[in-house]
């Protein structure tokens, strides 16, 4: 029931709406067709991101591509936490880790062991448009401990100038989505895995 | 379904510019297959491309506006909007003029609504007399003067190009006195985007062929006189053949091609100064081998209202 909701919220009407509405174009979406499970990074600026991320991927496992959300962002009342919950398939994870149980890397590496796709935003918050800021260490321990999960770079150009931080109403702009190859590791150190992925998404600015 | 297509009544005359049009396509298209395996070259490759874009562009255009009146609105209507969202995403406007380019967009459904039930005086003065005073206000009210002259300017102006002049081939099937007395206002916007998309390729045929002597040597470096002038004497004299399509008489008609022609070229010279300035080629790359729908349309917007008013200068005065 879900899948086929997500289905049509977003190989439908989201991706129709972006395409000739907004003047969204994508580009080698065609690299997530066959993969089961991936990770996928991109340069987050605006709300429209996830539309548009989500509107690209293939319908047939969309149920299974759950975008990383801040509980204390998102999920401020019942109706926004069942909104994200079942329209936008995010999954809320809390930040402070004063517990020990609420480690976000442990809740996100639950979800990829259970076989489940994630969307990361690594710069951690919407930031200056058009600026990508340092990526934060979670993406780091996150590949570390699922080395064998594919990681696909994004990279989102001018998709925030259809919404704007702090703006409400959505306007037309002709902006790209752009999917790049996995990225491929050197070696799982910390700084080496944040730096070949900050590489490999601005290699995709073009 | 069957209520569109039983409100399709094609007069003979549009038939017959239905036939020429794919034979000129079924033409080009062999001409350079042909001349492909022949000698193939680069220009040869981009022609093809140009070619297979003509052959979607057309097919689009005659469907929307053979099909039924409705769906010609809502064509033409989104035509603008591409328009209006190309030129949007190439200006560098001020991050506050965003609150005011909604209103912008929402002119187009308005214009089109005015030329729908043919509201002629209100259509005519709608966008220059009241979207000029009312843009600038909403810019006002947003409190922020610095630069505020560029983008008073800038947005009325882009409504001018984008919608108003392209909302004319839509007055043209809904004005009355182009659809009575033997004369088919559909018959006259396929006469006007004819000659204006010949114009186009006349300009840029003869120009490629015996260009020498650059008319707008800083701005375009395409355009030479030799193309001008052997567009404006070739689209005349495929104005006379088609003039079939029009109620005109003999010296009506060249006049009047020859000044679309002449128009033609003003809006292709402007929309280029316009890229210039933004430092790009092409708007967009969304018609593959021609660039973005404004490169398209920027005669179109040109030729339409001064051909609407010639038209109906001679219509009322005969």
């Amino acid at each position: 029931m879900k899948k086929i909701l997500l289905i049509f919220i977003y190989s439908f009407l989201w991706r129709n709406f972006l395409r000739i509405f907004i003047g969204l174009k994508y580009y080698n979406n065609k690299t997530l067709k066959n993969k089961k499970q991936f990770i996928l990074i991109a340069n987050h600026n605006s709300h429209m991101d996830t539309m548009a991320i989500m509107s690209a991927i293939p319908s047939r496992y969309i149920h299974r591509v759950h975008p990383i959300a801040a509980r204390d962002f998102f999920g401020g009342s019942l109706f926004k936490k069942i909104l994200m919950r079942y329209l936008v398939n995010a999954t809320l994870i809390k930040r402070d880790r004063t517990d020990p149980e609420n480690d976000p890397i442990d809740s996100m590496d639950k979800m990829l062991k259970k076989s489940r796709s994630l969307i990361l935003y690594p710069e951690g918050s919407r930031g200056i448009p058009g600026v990508m800021s340092n990526f934060k260490k979670g993406l780091g321990y996150l590949i570390q401990r699922n080395p064998d999960v594919d990681v696909i770079p994004v990279y989102l150009d001018n998709v925030y100038k259809t919404l704007p931080k702090g703006k409400k109403i959505i306007l037309p702009y002709n902006c790209s989505i752009n999917f790049g190859e996995p990225i491929k590791f050197n070696s799982y150190e910390l700084e080496d895995i944040l730096e070949s992925s900050e590489k490999a998404i601005s290699k995709l600015v073009d | 379904m069957n209520k569109i297509f039983n409100s399709v009544d094609l007069i003979p005359e549009i038939q017959w510019v239905i036939a020429i049009i794919l034979l000129i396509l079924v033409f080009a298209t062999l001409l350079f297959w042909i001349w492909n395996m022949i000698k193939p070259s680069k220009l040869v490759d981009e022609m093809k491309i140009r070619t297979r874009s003509w052959w979607i562009m057309c097919c689009i255009f005659l469907f929307a506006s053979i099909v039924n009146p409705v769906v010609t609105y809502f064509a033409l209507g989104f035509l603008s909007f591409l328009t209006l969202r190309e030129l949007y995403s190439q200006l560098k406007l001020r991050k506050i003029d965003r609150s005011v380019l909604f209103f912008c967009y929402l002119s187009i459904p308005i214009q089109y609504f005015l030329a729908f039930k043919g509201y002629y005086t209100l259509f005519l003065i709608f966008i220059p007399v009241f979207m000029f005073i009312i843009i600038p206000f909403l810019l006002v009210l947003t409190g922020e003067t610095k630069d505020i002259i560029r983008s008073m300017c800038i947005l009325p102006t882009s409504l001018m190009l984008g919608v108003f002049g392209i909302s004319h081939l839509a007055l043209l099937i809904s004005f009355p006195e182009m659809n009575s007395n033997g004369v088919s206002g559909k018959a006259l916007l396929l006469f006007l985007i004819f000659i204006t998309e010949a114009n186009d390729i006349m300009q840029f045929v003869w120009g490629k062929i015996f260009g020498k002597h650059k008319i707008l040597p800083k701005v375009s470096p395409n355009k030479t006189w030799e193309g001008f002038i052997g567009g404006v004497i070739s689209t005349t004299i495929i104005g006379y053949f088609m003039g079939f399509l029009t109620p005109l008489n003999t010296w009506q008609l060249i006049l009047l091609s020859s000044s679309i022609a002449v128009f033609g070229f003003m809006g292709d010279a402007i929309m280029s100064a316009v890229k210039r300035d933004f430092g790009v080629k092409d708007m967009s790359n969304a018609i593959p081998g021609h660039g973005g729908v404004l490169d398209r349309v920027d005669s179109l917007s040109t030729t339409a209202s001064p051909f609407f008013h010639i038209v109906y200068f001679i219509i009322i005065s005969s």
